[in-house]
């Protein structure tokens, strides 16, 4: 009954939709390269790269993407695998994993205006400092968005993807400590101990996939840093949608090498990420 | 095991409140008239956002309708292309699965813009850029990852058992899935298309770029009022946008519910 053609037939619509995205990244470095028929382009060149990657608001632009995907993800995966610890050891259901969901289903633009109501220098959390009298006036706040910093959008992200980390960690959390991390406390190790040495290595499979997942989509965010950061430096997406933007159509190319080095780069970060977290793994015999 | 620690305790409450804390004060903008600093809480209430918001300039009904049958339509088709690979994968024997696996993981490896600045080139070459279809495969590709991920779960975890049965008994093999897995695998379809509906909903630089202006959304409509002052007339939207979200949200987890409560038999 189970016919390896019919296997194939299956997997049709999955290769349409691979075979779609492949183009689309192809398109993106061919023409970052020089290749644009349409203008009449079309010799093969390095220089739109040059070009873009001397640019003086390149390397800020570059470096505040990969801090904020970097810290976003790195906090994220720590609080949220707490959290899903804390809800592990409430019996991983019930109301407590609904409330946890619900930053997952909220919108990122929306995460965005929670963070100017609250985290702005009139938001909520400054009120409450003068109502405290910590501070006596709203400039006292230190201020979070549109900073340099990127402080608010590396928050608004943590709002939504602490407990992203923790939902999508929860399902072999919960499986490890009900088995092993049991059965090691039933030998006699304290609770802290039981998680730090069995649950939370044999879950860092998930934890490490999330971090991943995490870190590329904060490097290619664009909602987060275009309503929360600074003029200058812009986050890359940013920075490369404006370029993309301009009118003058001769431009196209060196807009897509922006494009390009982020397609670039995530892709050497997940292959880095898969080649450290295969020896990482197996250095604690995590993995399985 | 429910212990109830001072650790998971302390965790959870910070949890909620972070949580809950700027819902509320959403919930608040939307209905305030004049909320200066210092206040803690608004002077004075109004319903203006509201009205805008229903009977205002941007026609919200339509805009509220269209997003949702957008949603709908990529949740669909996601699915079916998701439960599609997941049987392959779960009940059949071939060479390259790890390969399959990769490719549909690999929406969420490719950087966002990007594949939204590539995929806009590549379907103004066939025709589809700035229109409904090209913004609907988009977010198609955007929520198989998920979609995927959920079927070939729940397919593997029930098998093929009970196909093979139906098929032995004389069903044709549309039969034997209908009657022997579709029933099994209702929860995990429930929450595939609920899962990739609210991914495609809250969709804005894809469907900016690759809707080219004509395709709107209320994802789209909302961004503007953000970057604009008016901050209540901005919670509301985004109170209606969420709100619709959740709405269809948890229509599909009552599903989900009750169709569990129904096959006791199983």
């Amino acid at each position: 009954m189970w016919k390896r053609r019919t296997a194939y037939i299956l997997l049709l619509p999955l290769a349409g939709v691979t075979v779609l995205l492949t183009l689309a990244c192809g398109s993106v470095l061919a023409q970052s390269l020089g290749y644009v028929p349409a203008f009449g382009l079309t010799r093969l060149t390095l220089d739109y790269y040059w070009a873009a990657l001397s640019k003086p608001e390149f390397f800020p632009a570059l470096l505040v993407s990969l801090r904020t995907a970097l810290l976003s993800a790195a906090a994220a995966s720590v609080l949220g695998t707490g959290l899903c610890a804390a809800l592990v050891r409430r019996g991983a259901r019930g109301m407590a994993v609904h409330l946890v969901r619900l930053p997952i289903l909220v919108p990122h633009t929306v995460t965005a205006l929670f963070a100017i109501l609250l985290l702005g220098q009139t938001g909520l959390l400054a009120r409450t400092a003068y109502f405290l009298g910590i501070i006596s006036d709203f400039s006292q706040f230190p201020q979070l968005l549109f900073t340099p910093g990127y402080g608010g959008t590396i928050l608004a992200y943590l709002w939504k993807e602490v407990p992203f980390v923790a939902y999508f960690t929860l399902a072999l959390m919960a499986g490890v400590s009900s088995t092993l991390g049991e059965a090691a406390e039933n030998l006699g190790a304290s609770p802290l101990r039981a998680f730090f040495t069995v649950t939370l290595p044999l879950s860092l499979p998930a934890v490490s996939q999330a971090f991943l997942i995490i870190f590329l989509f904060a490097f290619g965010g664009y909602e987060l840093p275009l309503l929360l950061g600074a003029t200058s430096p812009k986050a890359l997406p940013v920075y490369a949608h404006l370029a993309y933007m301009s009118p003058e159509l001769r431009q196209r190319p060196a807009a897509m090498a922006l494009y390009g080095v982020i397609l670039l780069l995530s892709a050497a970060m997940a292959a880095l990420y898969g080649i450290l977290t295969r020896r990482l793994l197996r250095r604690i015999g995590g993995g399985v | 095991m429910r212990k109830k620690s001072l650790f998971s305790r302390l965790a959870l409450g910070t949890a909620a409140a972070c949580i809950l804390l700027p819902v509320c004060l959403l919930v608040f903008w939307s209905v305030t008239a004049r909320w200066s600093w210092p206040s803690l809480l608004p002077e004075r209430w109004s319903l203006r956002t509201l009205r805008e918001l229903f009977f205002g300039s941007q026609n919200l009904w339509q805009l509220l309708g269209s997003s949702v049958a957008l949603g709908g339509a990529a949740a669909a088709v996601s699915t079916a292309i998701g439960l599609f690979a997941a049987r392959a994968v779960a009940l059949y024997d071939f060479p390259g699965k790890s390969l399959v696996r990769f490719a549909w993981l690999l929406p969420l490896l490719v950087p966002g813009p990007v594949f939204a600045v590539g995929i806009h080139l590549t379907l103004l070459r066939i025709g589809l850029a700035d229109t409904i279809s090209g913004v609907l495969l988009v977010h198609v590709t955007a929520s198989l990852p998920y979609s995927a991920a959920i079927l070939t779960d729940v397919t593997a975890a029930l098998g093929g058992g009970l196909e093979e049965q139906a098929a032995l008994l004389g069903a044709n093999p549309v039969q034997a899935f209908f009657a022997g897995s579709l029933p099994g695998l209702m929860p995990g379809i429930l929450s595939s298309l609920s899962m990739s509906f609210i991914l495609s909903y809250s969709q804005y630089f894809t469907t900016l770029i690759v809707g080219g202006g004509r395709v709107k959304t209320l994802a789209l409509t909302l961004v503007p009022y953000i970057q604009g002052g008016d901050r209540s007339l901005a919670s509301s939207y985004a109170l209606a946008f969420t709100g619709s979200a959740l709405l269809v949200f948890v229509v599909f987890e009552a599903f989900i519910h009750r169709g569990r409560k129904g096959d006791g038999g199983i």
